[in-house]
């Protein structure tokens, strides 16, 4: 298997905070690696470095064979990396659908000029965005395609994660960056979340998935490559059963626990 | 939502009353307020006005009808309107001030929907729109006297330096945000300003005169309009001209509003960071709503300085770009159809309301912070985007 993006010792400082500590990890095409590990420990940080939103201190950022350290985040799309954010930044005074369809922005070509002198072109493009978007919409779990029209912000908790996955994949990604995603669904809509990532894989092999989550069901579904994160270190990686047992890992949690007790 | 599908269906029928004695209904309105005279008949017509929004505030389906019928015959729609703002001159009549006052409402009009990309499609803070107006007026008067290039050459060559200048007040907006680009762009608007009254070549504080009247297929603007026999002010040239400038700001804003560009303009207003996550180059939208504001509002200039024929430096203060921002605040951020409401109220009332003559910029503020405390959506609310789904 062909590696699809290499993070390599990458640091991340904000101040005096430590938020990445020299982590290094691959994943490869058509693989899921899920992030764990206790709040605060870095896992959102890592997203901003891989998609553009920071510039790490020091190290590497390598996808799909070209270096894309501190590029701009709008070009980190283009090239194929789509996320979705931890709070969900939906357009909320936008519908469903036109959060779906400026997904599709890098997708796109219609400029100025030929939205004021080529209409038809125009106008064709977005239909084929609307179809497209609600093709998107009626795939996965969930009825957003009913609700398409609706304004975002409108949106149930697990409706909005849902449309900020359909939106993510509207630029029809190599990789998409999902930040726990099963945050405010119950037990039902988590297991449709896990069969909707499990569908999107078969639709589509090379894509490849990482995954944050605090929700160990989701990443036992995934169990093949989890990689575990605290104060910004990687401390342990490889399989779900392994790093489960790996007694750092279990410091890290059962610490936390215990501070928060 | 609330109404039943059936009741908000218009048959065609109905959708062709509906559209028709509508739109003729509110160019009676305008006609009313136009010819009012004295406090009382402008607030009473106010007071009309006010019961009409109420009214449309409480029943929503009202809006829906509206827009169902009009979608449903678009040709009558637009043929009805193109009557109304045809003839409108011909009901007017030899009445000057008013046909005055409608090429001001309509160049308002134009500058509005021009501001209307950055604060209502982006919600970027721009007083400098004014600016771009008078660079648009200037250039073409400059070119025209000193040059004597017609107005049809001045018109695309004031657009293109307008443009220019946008793109220059553009680049602040790259870097900062809010609070401090309204204070840029203000800045920038007080130097445009500063700087045609120091300058020699501007005619300084005196401005420009004899700005020659333009003519098409060998009639002057300058010459009365005679039209079947009937004959109308040199106005109405004017009129037309600013008129058929409406219609091209309105196809403009409408065809980037329907495209990815208006979207993405959406998106970086609802959220900056998601925008970038979306693919959406935020510092270049940001700058293209710049360019295409002060390229609208360049024609405006140019048109409203071949028409007046005399410019100063007092045209193109820092209070026109406020009763701009005054317009599509009151209209509705987004709608292009509420901007242009805003646009002509706020043009005539203040005209008609003499007593508030000496307090204009009060009154502009009390209207703003009125608005954005009271309905911060304007009159009309921005409508979501339907791509010929149901209404
Ligand atoms: N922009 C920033 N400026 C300063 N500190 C930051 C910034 N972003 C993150 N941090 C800090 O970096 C650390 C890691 O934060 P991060 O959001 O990556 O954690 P996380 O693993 O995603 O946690 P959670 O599970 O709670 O989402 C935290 O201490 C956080 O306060
Ligand atoms: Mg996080």
């Amino acid at each position: 298997m062909s590696v699809l993006l290499r993070v390599e010792n990458a640091t991340m400082r904000f101040g005096g905070l430590v938020a990445l500590n020299d982590v290094s990890f691959s994943i490869d095409k058509g693989s899921v690696l899920a992030v764990i590990g206790p709040n605060g420990a870095g896992k959102s940080t890592l997203f901003n470095v891989v998609t553009g939103v920071y510039r790490p201190t020091s190290g590497k950022v390598v996808f799909d064979g070209a270096d894309i350290t501190g590029k701009p985040s709008y070009e980190v799309v283009e090239r194929g990396i789509g996320r979705t954010f931890q709070s969900s930044r939906l357009f909320s005074d936008l519908s469903v659908l036109d959060n779906v369809i400026i997904g599709m922005h890098t997708r796109t070509t219609t400029g100025v000029l030929d939205a004021l002198f080529r209409p038809g072109k125009s106008r064709r493009e977005m239909a084929a965005c609307v179809e497209k978007a609600e093709a998107l919409l009626k795939s996965g779990s969930g009825d957003l395609f009913e609700q398409r029209y609706r304004p975002a912000g409108a949106l149930a908790q697990a409706d909005r994660r849902r449309l900020e996955i359909a939106r993510a994949l509207a630029s029809e990604p190599k990789l998409l960056l999902l930040d726990e995603p099963s945050v405010g669904m119950d037990e039902t809509e988590t297991q449709a979340l896990i069969a909707d990532i499990v569908r999107l894989r078969d639709v589509h092999l090379e894509l490849s998935v990482i995954l944050i989550e605090h929700d160990m069901q989701v990443v036992e579904a995934f169990p093949d490559h989890v990689m575990c994160i605290d104060y910004g270190s990687r401390i342990a990686e490889g399989d779900f059963a392994a790093v489960r047992a790996n007694p750092r890992v279990q410091e890290a949690y059962l610490g936390k626990a215990a501070a928060h007790a | 939502m609330h109404a039943p599908a059936s009741s908000v269906a218009p048959g065609t029928g109905q959708a062709i009353a509906f559209t028709v004695l509508s739109q003729l209904a509110g160019a009676a309105f305008l006609y009313f307020v136009l010819k009012a005279e004295g406090g009382w008949q402008i607030v009473g017509l106010l007071a009309l006005l006010g019961a009409g929004f109420y009214l449309l505030e409480r029943l929503p389906w009202i809006t829906d009808y509206a827009m169902a019928s009009m979608a449903r015959v678009p040709l009558v729609t637009f043929a009805t309107a193109a009557v109304v703002v045809l003839g409108f001159p011909f009901v007017v009549g030899s009445n000057t001030y008013v046909l005055h006052l409608l090429i001001v409402a309509q160049l308002y009009a134009v500058l509005a929907l021009a501001l209307n990309f950055q604060l209502g499609s982006a919600n970027i803070p721009n007083f400098a729109t004014g600016a771009s107006y008078g660079i648009g007026a200037y250039v073409s008067a400059l070119l025209a006297i000193n040059f004597g290039l017609s107005f049809w050459l001045t018109l695309p060559l004031a657009a293109l330096a307008a443009t220019l200048f946008g793109f220059v007040i553009g680049i602040p907006s790259m870097r900062t945000r809010d609070t401090y680009l309204a204070l840029v762009t203000i800045a920038f608007g007080v130097v445009v300003q500063q700087l045609l009254n120091n300058f020699d070549w501007t005619g300084g504080p005196n401005g420009l005169v004899g700005i020659p009247a333009p003519s098409l297929f060998g009639h002057s603007f300058a010459d009365p309009l005679v039209v079947f026999g009937w004959k109308l002010p040199s106005q109405a040239n004017f009129y037309y001209l600013s008129a058929a400038l409406v219609v091209v700001a309105i196809i403009t804003a409408h065809r980037l509003h329907g495209s990815r560009i208006g979207l993405a303009w959406n998106a970086l207003r609802a959220d900056e960071i998601a925008a970038k996550a979306q693919g959406i180059n935020v510092a270049w939208y940001k700058v293209l709503a710049f360019a295409v504001d002060a390229f609208l509002a360049a024609f405006a200039g140019t048109i409203y300085a071949f028409y007046v024929s005399y410019i100063s430096p007092d045209n193109f203060t820092f209070l026109v770009s406020v009763t701009i921002m005054t317009m599509v605040i009151v209209g509705g951020m987004d709608n292009i159809f509420g901007v242009i409401v805003g646009a002509f109220l706020l043009t005539i009332l203040p005209e008609k309301l003499r007593a508030f003559a000496d307090y204009r910029l009060l009154f502009f503020g009390v209207v703003i912070i009125g608005f954005l405390m009271i309905r911060p959506q304007g009159l009309f609310p921005q409508r979501m985007r339907r791509y010929g789904g149901e209404p």
